[in-house]
């Protein structure tokens, strides 16, 4: 952090050669912009969109200097990159940029959400950016500076203030206060009583603090289950809500029930489905946040609530429909796994290929599994 | 407001041919029919948070607390040692990823594995999201409904969703070992095709440096 801090403090004294460029959000999006500028280690706009590099991330390389790079070809360390452009209204690939601290910029008007949110920061995160949201910045290089110079002088006195305070009189930190055992530990008392009031102190200490941990972690994890509902389940339940009430209310489920239940109701037709789903050129589209595979989840469990859809066909359904699962995220889930460039190179099309042979063979196995149901 | 609600209310029990022609009565149809629209959805809200966020909250918060009194880093133990075998590489490998650090960051378990087999971890991994949902819906919170939507059905139906539940779980995992298979074959081939052969066997040999490195 700090060395991030330190060069940009650096660019803005030595001058303008690479220019900044503002990114701000655009109709719907999130965040209050972010500033970018490419300098000597940085030099990379990462395309995470899938289809060749994004106008967006070729129009930020071209301003700042630096070079665009298809995300999905090849893997490029963190440290090189000046930002990367995603396209997820998701809750997966949303995050993981901004969580190894890369500014990330999305053209899809993506807000905090999922399991990462906590790392989708002002600082870091823009949403709903098109081409017109990418300028050349107005203000000149001195201003940026600045605000870095304060944030490192605010990073040195945040350094300082634990010894300022313990020389100050104020109140010592943590670990240079007396823990409770110590405490006791000084009772006067002596002798043998002594020595059994004093186990008896650490026992009491002692499960104390356990109980304290206890609850601290059931309290963290509730918090944690708090704001995922908040942020996610409601979200979606609401959504859902509302497309399951357009599509019974207007009577488009029966409609559909009866295109969908002769090719969802025989194995054939569910190998057909499994097989489009899986085929490489669409199943990286079909991917993003399981959106499609959720709401289609979702009519078709409409589907068999009304009985146009036998309950023994739910199993073979839900693999036929799943086909592309994650096909959209194939070289990020590889960067997670830091793996290198020549490993996604080799790795996307053979995820992709394999879906062809194995998204089928999953309908077959789980139709096979469904008998008895 | 409230007149506008009575009216809204009270509409749907009155016979058509009652409702008076004409422009107005067009009007009518539309007024009776967008708010029934949202009735009809906003009952599926009441059923969807009443039937299955209850349990969902508490079951989530159980299984966070116990994730983090486990501790990631006794997982990772058993998650190298995992990652040695073939069978348990693409089986118990990527449950266990997904139930300790869930949907993403599970697939950064990638990099206990050597280069060749990372695209097979991370498909083996990903394939799993969805049924794990059935029974530790936290392991991928954020896309519940692939198997809520289908098990919701299932229960209008008045029947019970734990059978199902069971065999979507069980044939997940031998349909996610099977496609790790698949995939580690067709990696092996792509390395081959693009000749990369001589690159792989270098990462191998890097791989097994640093484990030698790791274990001195």
């Amino acid at each position: 952090m700090t060395e991030r801090e330190t060069t940009a403090g650096r660019e803005a004294t030595t001058g303008t050669d690479t220019a900044t460029v503002f990114v701000r959000a655009g109709a719907g999006g999130w965040g209050p912009g972010l500033t970018l500028r490419a300098d000597e280690q940085r030099t990379k706009v990462l395309s995470v969109t899938g289809g060749g590099i994004h106008p967006v991330a070729q129009k930020i390389a071209d301003l700042t200097g630096a070079e665009a790079v298809d995300g999905f070809n090849t893997t490029v360390p963190d440290d090189e990159v000046v930002a990367a452009v995603i396209n997820c209204g998701g809750t997966a690939r949303i995050g993981v940029y901004p969580r190894k601290g890369i500014p990330t910029v999305d053209v899809y008007p993506g807000a905090p959400g999922g399991p990462l949110a906590k790392f989708i920061t002002e600082e870091l995160f823009v949403s709903a950016v098109g081409m017109n949201e990418v300028e050349r910045s107005t203000a000149d290089g001195g201003a940026a500076g600045t605000a870095a110079a304060g944030a490192a002088s605010g990073g040195t006195s945040g350094g300082g203030t634990p010894d300022g305070a313990g020389s100050g009189g104020g109140v010592p930190p943590r670990d240079e206060r007396p823990s409770a055992s110590a405490v006791a530990a000084t009772l006067p008392v002596g002798g043998p009583l002594g020595k059994a009031f004093h186990t008896v102190t650490n026992v009491f200490v002692g499960f104390g603090s356990a109980v304290g941990s206890f609850v601290n972690t059931m309290l963290a994890a509730g918090r944690q289950t708090i704001d995922l509902t908040l942020k996610t389940i409601l979200p979606f339940m609401a959504y859902v809500s509302l497309l399951l009430g357009i599509v019974m209310y207007t009577g488009v489920a029966e409609w559909m029930g009866q295109v969908l239940s002769p090719i969802a109701s025989n194995p054939f037709g569910l190998l057909a489905i499994s097989f489009v789903v899986a085929l490489p050129f669409l199943s990286p589209v079909l991917g993003p946040g399981a959106a499609i595979a959720q709401v289609v989840g979702t009519l078709m469990g409409s589907q068999i609530a009304i009985g146009a859809l036998p309950v023994q066909y739910a199993l073979p359904t839900l693999f036929a429909i799943n086909g592309q699962v994650g096909c959209d995220f194939v070289p990020v889930g590889l960067a997670l796994g830091e793996a290198k460039p020549e490993t996604v190179a080799v790795g996307t099309p053979a995820v992709l290929i394999s879906r062809m042979i194995t998204s089928p063979l999953a309908v077959v196995i789980a139709w096979a599994a469904s008998f008895g149901l | 407001m409230q007149v506008l609600a009575v009216m809204a209310q009270q509409q749907p029990a009155q016979p058509e041919g009652e409702t008076s022609g004409g422009v107005l009565g067009v009007f009518e149809w539309l007024g009776t029919h967008f708010i029934g629209l949202f009735e009809e959805a906003g009952s599926q809200f009441v059923d969807l948070v009443t039937g299955i966020l209850p349990t969902l909250i508490v079951l989530l918060t159980f299984m966070y607390a116990l994730t983090t009194f486990i501790g990631e880093e006794r997982v990772t133990r058993a998650v190298q040692w995992c990652g040695r075998w073939w069978i348990t590489r693409y089986s118990v490998m990527p449950i266990l990823a997904l139930l300790m650090l869930t949907n993403p960051m599970a697939y950064s378990f990638g990099r206990f594995l050597p280069e060749r087999y990372k695209p097979a971890f991370y498909d083996s991994a990903v394939s799993f999201v969805h049924p794990v949902t059935t029974f530790f819906p936290y392991a991928n919170a954020g896309e519940l409904f692939v198997w809520f939507g289908i098990a919701n059905g299932v229960t209008q139906l008045g029947e019970s969703t734990v059978p199902l539940a069971l065999r979507y779980f069980l044939v997940g995992i031998l349909v996610i070992f099977i496609r790790g298979i698949v995939t580690e074959k067709l990696t092996a081939f792509m390395i081959k095709r693009t000749g990369r052969s001589e690159v792989f066997a270098d990462f191998d040999r890097q791989f097994e440096q640093a484990k030698a490195g790791e274990k001195a």
